[in-house]
Formats: structure tokens, sequence, C-alpha cells
């Protein structure tokens, strides 16, 4: 599970993490992003006495990568899918990470129910050309589609989304945020579900097994409302102005929807200062 | 991959050793999305 937000990012970020490497004969072993926890195979560690331990294993700490995103921007799933990329390109030579999801409300005057399109939005409600406004969603769209997301911006429903953001606050405390933003994000861009109401949140709650009721209770009482404030106002201290934005290990970042190389090229500098550190 | 990864964007008021990659990457900013430096879409 991930830690709570707080964020000094000089401190370390990054929990000690139990994870099993180096699995041999295993080549098509992919990159571990977390909860990659100790399983009953016994792995070729040493114990005490110097006798084998059938449940040894390194204790190491995955790579940690902070990500600022607000689920109604459709630069950020897109993010989302070329970071899972370059992840997935280093393939068994990748390292271990943990992500976190941290808020950032793009629209906070959003109305949770806006009656109109994404077009009649942008043009209507914050005065956009509607050609223009066709024009970059048709470009999103393209993009979209090259990452492999069917996006549909005609049934795309507009919405505050404060409460998704609550949800997701929980979710991270039951160690399935990065289930629920996947699950989020596909709902609101692909699928045109409302994501401003309590009742169409636990719903979508549920299909990643978080409780029904706890989830309803957490956005009803409000408990993560701090949370979520906290890390804009986090964003705001690092000087984020825009998202998706991407911080490695407290020390790298990384702005927009980048390339997979680029994440591929981060994930492998960052290790090889681990490597070098540990020499 | 265009543009140079790993180097440091000093107009950023970042605690953040910021890399370029490309920098025609899209982000998002209130109801707009845009190129950093380049006309709001």
């Amino acid at each position: 599970m991930s830690r709570r937000v707080n964020v000094d990012f000089p401190d370390p970020l990054v929990p000690a993490t139990i994870t099993r490497r180096g699995r041999s004969g295993s080549g098509s072993e992919g990159p571990s992003i977390i909860r990659a926890y100790p399983t009953a195979e016994p792995c070729s560690g040493t114990g005490i006495g110097g006798r084998q331990h059938p449940f040894a294993y390194i204790v190491s700490e995955p790579i940690k990568i902070d990500i600022w995103s607000d689920i109604a921007c459709p630069w950020c799933y897109i993010g989302k899918r070329h970071l899972e990329s370059g992840i997935a390109a280093l393939g068994a030579d990748a390292p271990d990470v943990e992500i976190e999801y941290h808020s950032f409300e793009l629209a906070p005057d959003t109305p949770v129910d806006f009656q109109g399109s994404e077009v009649d939005f942008l043009a209507k409600h914050k005065g956009l050309p509607v050609a223009q406004v066709h024009q970059m969603l048709e470009r999103v769209t393209g993009v979209a589609a090259a990452a492999g997301l069917d996006y549909d911006f005609d049934a795309l429903q507009h919405t505050k989304t404060l409460k998704a953001h609550e949800l997701l606050h929980f979710a991270k405390e039951q160690g399935l945020q990065l289930e629920l933003t996947e699950r989020l994000m596909r709902a609101y861009f692909t699928e045109g579900r409302h994501l401003g109401r309590v009742d169409d949140l636990v719903a979508l709650a549920t299909e990643v097994g978080l409780d029904a009721d706890a989830a309803r209770a957490a956005l009803e009482s409000g408990r993560f409302a701090a949370d979520v404030q906290a890390d804009i106002a986090q964003a705001g201290a690092y000087g984020i102005n825009g998202v998706p934005f991407f911080v490695f290990e407290g020390k790298y970042g990384v702005s927009g929807a980048q390339p997979a190389e680029v994440f591929t090229q981060v994930l492998t500098q960052v290790a090889g200062e681990r490597d070098e550190a540990a020499a | 991959m265009t543009g140079e990864a790993m180097t440091t964007d000093a107009a950023a008021p970042s605690p953040f050793t910021m890399v370029t990659g490309d920098p025609s990457a899209m982000v998002c900013e209130g109801d707009v999305c845009y190129v950093p430096g380049a006309t709001a879409e």
C-alpha cells in the first residue's frame, strides 16, 4: 500500500518493500509494479548460519513514481499508457516501481451535472471556438488511439472530479489506487460514465474490489477531502501548473504525456544511479 | 525519441531536475491542453 501524501521530496519517499528479484530461468518476467510481495516459491538466498533459507528474499526498494493527474485530463490517460509502455519496454530488466497518484483538479468550477457535450462545455462554458474544439478533440482522439485508447468524446459526460479524487484516496488506503485509476479513466473517456455522483463512483469502486459501503461512507463523509486538497497544494508548492506531471524518485520531473521512450530513459537513468550508489 | 532527455529546464520553478523529453508533449491546465510554450489549444 502506498504511503500517505505529506510529501517532502528531499526526504526518503520510498517505503521499504520486499520484492523478489532476478528469478532464474524466467526470461520473460516483466517489470513489477508494486505489490510484489513474497510468495511461497523458494529462491536461492542464504539464511541464518549460512544455510539455504527457503524463504529468503532480497530486500530492495522499488523506484518511486509520483504522478499528479486528473481523471478528466485526456493527456493524463495517454501519459499513463506511455509510462506503462516505457516500463514494459525494459522487459526483464525493468526495475520494480511503486506508482502513487496524486490529485490535481483541473477545473474546480465545473458543475457536477453539466448538461451538454464536451464540445458544448469547451465552446460555451469556456468560450473556445467550436472549430478549434473539434480540432483539438480530433487530435487527442488520434493520439489516444495510437496509445490503444478508444476515446469517445460524444459520449463523455463532463463533470466535477472532486469526489472521484476522494475515492482515489480511499482506494489508495485500501491498496487499490492503480486499479481504480485505470477504471475511472476508462469509464470517463471510453464508456461515457458519469464520475461526479456518489452512486456511480461506488458502482465503479466495487468493480475493482472495493467495498461498496465503505466507499460510500468515505465519499459521503468527505473523509479524504483534506488529502485531495493537500495534493493540490503540494502541486502548487512544486510549481506544477499542468498535468500529467511525473516525479521519479523525488528527483526527476517529467511534464506532459511524454513518449514511452522518455519514461524508459528516465527509469534507466534512475536505476543506473542506484547501481552506482550501491557499487 | 524527439528532443533531449535528462536536461535541466532552468526556467521551471521546480525542485526537480526537469526532463525535457519531447518538447511537444501535451499538458492540461484548467480546461485547455497545450504544448508548453506554444499556443493553447
